[in-house]
């Protein structure tokens, strides 16, 4: 009994490692999205993240705040891009949020090549200290994602200013005739959203991995993606939705170690996929998108 | 664009797509440069080598060309009925895998090409029957299954369908279930690339002469409207992703019956084409003519960054990097009209 509640406890924390980058990442892209902007970008970014802190954790020899820093930075830069060219440019939100996926593979390897000269990862990098918690440690960015997804939830659903980013996600121009400066809003929107996958990238390279490697995002990226439709746009949702996908995996993870046959490890594997498919589809209420959302708005 | 949705697309909208597509070239090509320029290689040997080092082999440039124009149209067809479907990558593993065991069992070519298309057409099925009954998101449901298929193939080549005599390798498929090689006045072609023209031209024939294909394209434009004037959109949404899983399911067996003969265990021949064929629909812009060019272009980029990576030592990535590029500047049409209006007004001013 005594060792069935250990491990049960052990899942928990796992858990509460895997789920901090979909968490931040749907937080984000929950802030971006109900102003009306949709950034599938965010898998790029959490790359280039991951890339630019752990190359100033290296070089500084393990100065975490400014790793921190640089990652946050570096997010917010993508979103800078993507907010121009989603709302001023008028382009195409979808596309170019593809484009910056692509290129940022790209760039990761070159970087890798380039600083390095390896292809596949970067040597291992100093790691933000953790915080001791009885028997079990957490990050201290675990705490700042539930933190920030709280926050998140009140600024958009009980704030003046969260129902103002919120009306040019719903009808734009209605939000326009209101007085709210609907192109400044998204921009802004967009580039808070980006920071907080920049964020995550620090996150997944400097704090969990401890170095970087060019798969390190393995789809996270459109997993918090998936996170935002499954939270209805709810931040405190979203945690709960993280926590679900990250337990699950955790118990993959525990179940191939315990197994010990290497082959089943990839059967294991899957639980978190379908598991959270079979979450999603049976406890499912229909979710209501942003009827603006990837509509550029244009001012007349 | 509601003309375009009656009768097809004019040739002044090619013109303008083609003006833009080359001017978002020009750019990526031009950022590549200055790039390789940067990190210390002769930028006019490296795009020379990028753009030019896939034809050396014209063979293989258009059997890769084929996979990804196949989930090209994977993606394509539910973004004309607005759905996103970033399921080609699974749909083109189980294509694959169904194609390569119906031809170890039964050694019919075309019964193998046949469950492997059907098998992608059940996927996306699935796939836009939980959006459309149990109303989940087509991205949630399509990336979990893009996973879940990559480890379940995995799993089954490891373990149970593994060639004795190359562990990592499937058993082939047999010599009879193949699709062979043809000669083109010297050059050799794999018969695929030939036959997904055909699809090509199928799909198109679907898409812009067919009542289902208007049904699909009305309700992407307006699903209000397209109530209005009695079409279903919900029925749109599940043929039009049925149709995407099809053609990806079709990709993955033109690569086992038509190309490998066997998928390795880590799924290398196929992984991530899924995935470029979101950025050739969309460097296609969304029609199937433009993408059996933006296809071909792609594959390459792909290729010819391999050979710059062999001959100057670059990194081949320098290739993912021009092709992010492109896209991004793809997304700025109508940056590019609002450019050319701004000079026009300052001309009427001046």
């Amino acid at each position: 009994m005594n060792g069935l509640i250990e491990s049960a406890l052990d899942l928990i924390f796992l858990a509460f490692t895997s789920m901090v980058p979909l968490l931040l990442g749907a937080t984000g892209e929950i802030i971006t999205e109900k102003s009306g902007v949709v950034n599938i970008g965010i898998e790029g970014i959490f790359l280039l993240s991951a890339l630019t802190s752990t190359i100033v954790d290296y070089f500084t020899g393990g100065n975490i705040l400014a790793s921190i820093a640089i990652g946050v930075l570096t997010g917010t830069l993508i979103g800078l891009l993507h907010g121009l060219i989603s709302t001023y440019l008028r382009g195409d939100q979808i596309v170019a949020g593809v484009g910056v996926n692509v290129f940022a593979y790209g760039m990761a390897v070159i970087a890798l090549v380039t600083i390095w000269g390896t292809f596949g990862n970067s040597p291992t990098v100093p790691k933000i200290p953790k915080i001791k918690v009885g028997e079990y440690v957490v990050s201290p960015i675990f705490i700042l994602s539930i933190l920030i997804a709280v926050g998140a939830w009140y600024f958009l659903y009980r704030t003046g200013l969260g129902l103002r980013l919120r009306s040019c996600g719903e009808d734009p121009r209605a939000a326009e005739a209101m007085g709210v400066k609907v192109l400044r809003v998204r921009l802004l929107a967009t580039v808070l959203g980006a920071s907080l996958a920049g964020l995550d990238g620090a996150y997944l390279a400097i704090d969990w991995v401890g170095q970087f490697t060019k798969e390190i995002s393995a789809g996270r990226g459109f997993i918090a993606l998936a996170n935002v439709a499954f939270s209805n746009w709810n931040p405190l949702t979203a945690s709960a939705g993280a926590f679900i996908f990250g337990f699950f995996d955790a118990l993959a993870i525990h179940l191939s170690i315990v197994s010990l046959q290497p082959a089943l490890a990839y059967l294991f594997k899957i639980i978190p996929y379908v598991g959270t498919l079979a979450v999603v589809s049976v406890f499912f209420k229909r979710t209501r998108i942003p009827s603006a959302l990837g509509k550029p708005y244009i001012k007349e | 664009m509601i003309k375009s949705l009656i009768r097809g697309w004019r040739f002044s909208e090619y013109l303008t797509v083609a003006i833009e597509v080359s001017g978002s070239i020009a750019a990526g090509v031009g950022i590549a440069a200055l790039m390789l320029y940067l990190l210390g290689f002769d930028p006019g040997r490296g795009m020379a080598l990028l753009l030019g080092g896939g034809l050396t082999d014209p063979d293989y440039l258009l059997s890769r060309a084929t996979f990804i124009m196949m989930t090209g149209l994977a993606f394509s067809i539910p973004l004309l009925a607005g759905l996103f479907n970033i399921g080609g990558e699974g749909q083109m593993y189980l294509g694959g895998l169904v194609s390569l065991l119906t031809a170890i069992y039964t050694g019919n070519l075309l019964l193998a090409l046949l469950a492997g298309g059907i098998a992608g057409f059940a996927l996306g099925l699935l796939i836009a029957s939980l959006r459309v009954c149990r109303g989940v998101n087509e991205v949630i449901t399509a990336i979990m299954l893009n996973w879940t298929l990559y480890y379940i193939t995995i799993y089954l080549i490891t373990n149970t369908f593994y060639d004795p005599l190359a562990p990592h390798e499937s058993i082939k498929v047999p010599p009879q279930a193949r699709f062979g090689i043809m000669m083109l006045g010297g050059f050799k072609l794999h018969v695929i690339f030939p036959i997904a023209l055909i699809l090509i031209g199928l799909s198109y024939y679907i898409l812009y002469h067919t009542r289902l294909g208007f049904e699909i394209r009305a309700s992407g434009l307006s699903p209000k409207a397209a109530k209005y004037a009695g079409l279903n959109p919900k029925k749109a949404m599940l043929y039009s992703m049925g149709l995407g899983g099809f053609f990806a399911g079709l990709g993955g067996a033109f690569n086992v019956l038509g190309f490998t003969y066997y998928i390795d265990t880590l799924l290398t021949t196929m992984f991530g084409m899924g995935f470029d064929g979101i950025g050739v629909a969309l460097m296609g812009r969304n029609h199937p003519i433009g993408i059996v060019f933006s296809s071909i272009f792609f594959s390459m980029l792909i290729l010819g960054g391999q050979s710059m990576q062999m001959e100057l030592n670059a990194p081949k990535e320098v290739a993912d990097a021009l092709s992010g590029i492109i896209i991004i500047a793809l997304a700025l049409p109508q940056a590019y009209r609002m450019v050319i209006s701004y000079i026009r007004t300052k001309r009427m001013i001046g």
